[in-house]
């Protein structure tokens, strides 16, 4: 089979699964599960064709053609695209094992089913596009998919709020992004990435620091950035495995991806910023993680402080490789990218076993998320802990693991580049294992305490084999041999900047190593003295309660929206809407109508005191006698 | 394939014979039957158009030609001369579609007087199969008044609460609307000498010898707000929530999705080919009015707590879109407004359609008196969000609406940079107001209120009945949103040729020239 008809076939085969079953198997969940699992596991196949089989092609098919203004339907598939390829049907189809176990005995299978294909599908699409406008529609269908993912326990009315947020949230960032699209267009005359790199400009201008900037918007609100990432916590309203699939590896990925595919539209002006948000959101969610009891809500603050790291690496390594002067172009890897997509890669491992692990604790406690209502979980669910506390260390940086070395990546461009930017990523990597630390001993070691988790009890295999498969890959993700010949180029790249290639870099590399490994030996001690195991209580809660609470309440940036929507918008709405009502029908067009305009008034007038068969006669009359005037009846 | 009928004639009389049949007194069955077939015909006919509307066909010409003396042609110039080009098939196909649903769905309705009711409907239906078929402007206006009546009389006589009062006011501003238009229109005859009613002449005269530009300007004046009082152009659209809420659902649907189209139709078919200079004084007036249309109105719908409400304002917001498109007074605009007014008309009948399927089974439009309804009618729901999310934009469901914003939005930018901004809000307003109602309706719990009504009416998911005529709207409006090119490939020839004069007075800008690439 020809490549493009190859990634075509990839690409229908999860949307056809996800029809099918929401046109015909809405009560045949047995089905649905068939059907979606083997969606998954036939893009595992084709993806495996692609990625190792398959030169690294561009093809793109008309689609729209109004005036000047062409859509093309195209894929491009390239280093970029098949790592996260790679990563979107390993985890989808692990998710998809572990969700059989996890749903078992859940209502309304088939939808949660058919809701997964359409995800991977508009996550493939969003993978393999070629142009902004097919990045955007599937940008748009992810969000979709999602949606419908979070509100999955529709009759919870914190789920459906919650999916409302997410969805509006994520329209605030896609605002931006098709603002950008919309400008790039008329900059470039093209909206397909490969025309955008070979016209983009070596100068760079206010229009292409915009243009990136408002690309920057849609990552910011699908990647969950200060200050779009309120979404992202609520949003664990939805099933585990969803959590782990679509808002921990894949999707809230997805707008680090989107940076590194229009890399090129990247300018110093535009990078400074990136870096700052990245920045900001990696430490801001690292302390308010801090406030939080929720498993899961830990998690995806967690998910929240690494996407800033990822962020952050982008624009660290874009930024070393401008003031270098190295080529920028659709192709070349900078280490900016490298960086950004090592950790997306790695990360995508751990924190997808993390959470099907917190998945698995749910699951053996009848859902108790509460890690102060946890605790001694160690010996009743021995292979949950154990692939819990690799994906735990995998995440905190300890040396040898998948996210030591992507870790440390990120550190080093970041010590070359600022030492600002430096020492608050090593502050970040210090709060990711302080947090961590609290959550593993409070959850695992000391007694239960609660009911659920004393009965808690260990899993089925479809639930621990997907566990100890992503506890493989956290264990071997940093090292570049794991990775296929055909995955290597980003692993290496990226693995390239630990190595160092003149003494200064070499230098750089081994402080920023100390560095990291310090700040995860400090974060996990301090953590492991200060949280005490079988502990009741938050020891910050107890000692420094106004800071926990400003944890708690997640610097009240979240009051702060609620205020606005309810507050703001919804009075100045009312307020329209009164206006509207009272005003403009009743003074000011009723005014124009019986005053301003000569005959048109008169008769408007004139229907005041009639009915409206009055008008219906005089029409019609009317009409009669015109016809007979011009017929020369008359 | 050659029928042997014009079908343009036979799509506009069919509806109206089915009318005249139903006066006869039928069986029931067979009277259904009868208003089946009177709704089914023009949208097979708007297919047949479709699908084989010749691809060799010049930009200038007109296919399905065909023309009738009424008697008129000697002493006004008034013929009917009917035919479609790329502008007006998609508008004629789109208005079989929507009929067909509206049709389907008030057979099956328990309106009172079922005969009459549906008879009216028929005529409407006609009128509105005119109105897209006609290449003479008098029976363009002619076509769109004979359906505008039938529309007053079913909402006054079927209508729901306050039906009198939105009657009256309907009826007042759309007599207004249409009024100045038709003034507009006998200056484009009376100032272009051309001494007749048919578009191709008036174009070639008009083309020849122009129009000076201040007729220009008062006539696109008049058309601007005759018009845009028939599409709810900002301030002069609160006749249409209130009309909307009023009016039955196919009558709703006929007339937020077609009927309503013949503004902005009559933009892109008449007043921008013949008045471009005209067009190019009153853009920026109308684009700020557009923009309170957008935002303004969209604000105004995140306010409603009555669902028909909330969907007529936000159909009113959206035709903002439209005039956007037009302000634009340019080829790639115009084009977007025709791609805008197919998905519009489709998605916005559904919504009506599935807004009165909803109030069945709740008894209410107040959506604070609903909740939880997708767990007793979960088809229902998903066809609602389906529907939502096609209003709103979004690709996939809404791929043709996003399409015709996209073109729109495209436009906009290269006429007025700034403008793209507040337009844009737009994306973000109808997410708000179309999933806060889809949480009121759908999701949660259920209200005190209709927990009270399904103590005596038992609620049950969507009947094929109500199913059949919404995937009709759905499958065409997906259909043509993955394939867009069957629209706009006679649609950009057409444009290319009806378009010049304007492109002259206001070109569309050229984006920077293509550079070769390397291979």
């Amino acid at each position: 089979m020809f490549a493009p008809q190859l990634a075509l076939t990839l690409l229908l085969t999860p949307l056809v699964s996800a029809v099918l079953i929401g046109a015909f198997f809405r009560r045949q969940p047995a089905i649905a599960k068939a059907l979606s699992l083997t969606a998954a596991t036939a893009i595992a196949v084709l993806a495996g064709q692609l990625i190792f089989a398959t030169e690294d092609f561009t093809a793109a098919a008309e689609w729209l053609t109004i005036g000047p203004l062409t859509v093309k339907l195209g894929f491009l598939l390239d280093p970029l695209s098949k790592l996260l390829l790679a990563v979107v049907a390993l985890v989808g189809l692990l998710v998809h094992v572990f969700s059989l176990g996890y749903m078992a005995h859940e209502q309304n299978q088939a939808r949660f089913f058919g809701c997964l294909s359409l995800f991977m599908f508009s996550m493939t699409g969003l993978t393999l596009a070629d142009d902004l406008i097919m990045l955007f529609i599937f940008w748009e269908l992810v969000g979709l998919s999602s949606f419908l993912l979070i509100n999955f326990y529709f009759e919870r009315p914190s789920a459906v709020a919650a999916s409302k947020k997410a969805f509006i949230v994520n329209r605030l960032g896609d605002f931006g992004f098709l603002l950008g699209i919309i400008l790039a267009y008329w900059a470039f005359g093209s909206i397909t990435l490969a025309d955008i790199a070979a016209r983009i400009g070596t100068e760079p201008s206010v229009v292409a620091t915009s243009i990136a900037l408002l690309i920057f918007c849609g990552a910011v609100g699908k990647s969950g950035q200060l200050p779009l990432h309120v979404w992202l916590p609520d949003a664990m309203e939805g099933p585990t495995p969803v959590s782990a699939l679509i808002h921990a590896a894949t999707m809230v990925a997805a707008g680090i991806f989107l940076l590194c595919r229009v890399s090129v539209l990247m300018t110093p002006g535009a990078l400074d910023v990136i870096l700052w948000v990245g920045i900001a959101t990696a430490l801001f969610a690292g302390f308010t993680a801090l406030g939080q009891r929720d498993l899961k809500r830990i998690l995806a603050y967690s998910t929240i402080s690494q996407l800033g790291f990822m962020v952050a690496a982008f624009a660290l390594g874009s930024l070393v490789a401008l003031k270098s002067g190295a080529d920028a172009s659709l192709a070349g890897i900078t280490g900016g990218v490298a960086a950004a997509m090592f950790h997306l890669t790695t990360h995508a491992f751990f924190k997808a076993l993390l959470f099907l692990g917190s998945g698995s604790i749910l699951h053996g406690t009848h859902h108790e998320g509460d890690i102060y209502r946890l605790g001694g979980l160690m010996k009743k669910m021995p292979v949950t802990f154990i692939t819990f506390t690799i994906g735990t260390l995998a995440l905190i940086g300890c040396p040898f693991l998948a996210g030591f070395y992507s870790k440390d990546a990120i550190l080093i461009l970041a010590y070359q580049h600022s030492q600002p930017a430096f020492y608050c990523l090593v502050l970040g990597a210090f709060l990711t294992a302080f947090y961590m630390t609290r959550l593993w001993t409070t959850t695992f070691l000391g007694k239960p305490r609660s009911e659920g988790a004393d009965h808690a009890h260990e899993s089925g295999p479809l639930i621990l084999v997907p566990l100890i498969v992503l506890s493989i890959g956290s264990i071997l993700g940093g090292f570049a041999w794991f990775y296929p010949e055909a995955l290597r180029v980003v692993p290496d790249a990226a693995l390239a900047l630990l190595h160092g290639a003149s003494d200064a870099e070499k230098a750089a590399a081994s402080t920023a190593m100390i560095a990291g490994t310090a700040a995860f030996i400090i974060g996990a001690v301090l953590g492991a003295l200060l949280y005490r195991p079988g502990s009741a209580r938050d020891f910050l809660q107890t000692r420094l309660p106004v800071v926990y609470q400003l944890f708690e309440k997640r610097l009240y940036i979240d009051a702060a929206y609620d205020w606005y929507v309810a507050k703001v918008q919804q009075r100045f709405a009312l307020l329209l809407n009164y206006i509207d009502l009272i005003g403009l029908s009743g003074i000011v067009v009723r005014g124009i109508v019986a005053g301003g305009t000569g005959l048109a008034g008169l008769a408007a007038r004139a229907m005041h005191t009639g009915s409206l068969h009055n008008y219906v006669y005089w029409f019609l009359a009317g009409a009669v006698l015109l016809w007979a005037i011009a017929t020369g009846v008359l | 394939m050659q029928l042997p009928f014009d079908p343009l004639l036979v799509a506009i009389l069919a509806p109206l014979a089915a009318a005249l049949a139903l006066l006869a007194p039928l069986p029931d069955r067979a009277a259904k039957v009868v208003a089946g077939l009177g709704f089914l015909l023009p949208a097979l006919l708007g297919l047949h158009t479709w699908w084989h509307f010749p691809a060799d066909l010049g930009g200038a010409d007109y296919a399905f030609r065909s023309l009738y003396d009424t008697g008129l042609r000697g002493s006004f110039g008034i013929a009917l001369h009917l035919g479609l080009n790329g502008i007006s098939m998609p508008m004629f196909m789109m208005a079989g579609v929507v009929g067909l649903a509206a049709g389907l769905y008030a057979i099956q309705s328990k309106a009172e007087r079922p005969r009459l009711y549906l008879a009216l409907l028929l005529i409407m239906q006609g009128g509105l199969m005119g109105v897209f078929a006609s290449i003479d402007i008098f029976f363009f206006y002619f076509f769109h008044e004979f359906a505008l009546i039938a529309t007053f009389i079913l909402v006054g006589v079927w209508g729901g609460r306050d039906r009198g009062y939105a009657a009256m006011k309907m009826t007042i501003y759309l007599t207004l609307g249409a009024m100045l238009s038709l003034l507009g229109l006998i200056a484009i005859y009376v100032k272009s000498g051309a001494e007749t009613f048919d578009l191709i002449a008036l174009r070639e005269e008009i083309a020849v010898h122009g129009l000076s530009g201040t007729v220009q300007n008062y006539a696109f004046g008049l058309l601007m707000f005759g018009l845009g009082i028939l599409v709810s152009l900002f301030p002069f659209h609160t006749w249409a929530p209130l009309g909307y809420h009023a009016a039955p659902s196919s009558v709703s649907m006929l007339h937020a999705g077609v009927l309503k189209k013949f503004g902005l139709y009559g933009f892109v078919q008449i007043a921008l080919p013949l008045l471009p200079a005209g067009a190019a004084a009153w853009a920026p007036a109308l684009a700020w009015l557009a923009l309170g249309n957008v935002v303004i109105i969209g604000l105004v719908a995140i306010a409603q707590r009555d669902l028909k409400q909330m969907i007529g304002y936000g159909s009113v917001m959206h035709v903002g879109y439209g005039f956007l498109g037009v302000a634009c007074v340019n080829a790639l605009g115009a084009g977007g407004v025709v791609l805008f007014m197919v998905a519009h008309g489709l998605s916005v009948s559904l919504l009506f359609l599935l807004a009165t399927s909803v109030h069945h089974r709740t008894g209410t439009f107040d959506m604070d008196d609903m909740g939880g309804l997708a767990q007793k009618a979960p088809v229902l729901a998903a066809f609602f969000l389906t529907a939502i999310l096609a209003s709103i934009g979004l690709p996939g469901p809404g791929l043709l609406n996003f399409w015709g914003e996209l073109t729109i939005f495209m436009a906009i930018y290269a006429h007025a940079q700034w403008m793209v901004v507040p337009a844009l809000l737009g994306v973000v307003i109808s997410a708000i107001y179309g999933l806060r109602a889809m949480g009121k309706v759908f999701y949660g719990q259920p209200s005190a209120a209709f927990l009270k009504h399904q103590e005596k009416n038992a609620v049950a998911d969507l009947r094929w009945s109500e199913r059949i005529p919404a995937l009709v709207l759905l499958v065409t409006l997906v259909g043509f949103g993955v394939w867009p090119r069957a629209i706009t490939e006679p649609l950009n020839k057409t444009l290319a040729e009806v378009y010049p004069q304007v492109e002259a007075v206001s070109p569309t800008p050229a984006a920077p020239a293509v550079a070769s690439l390397p291979e």
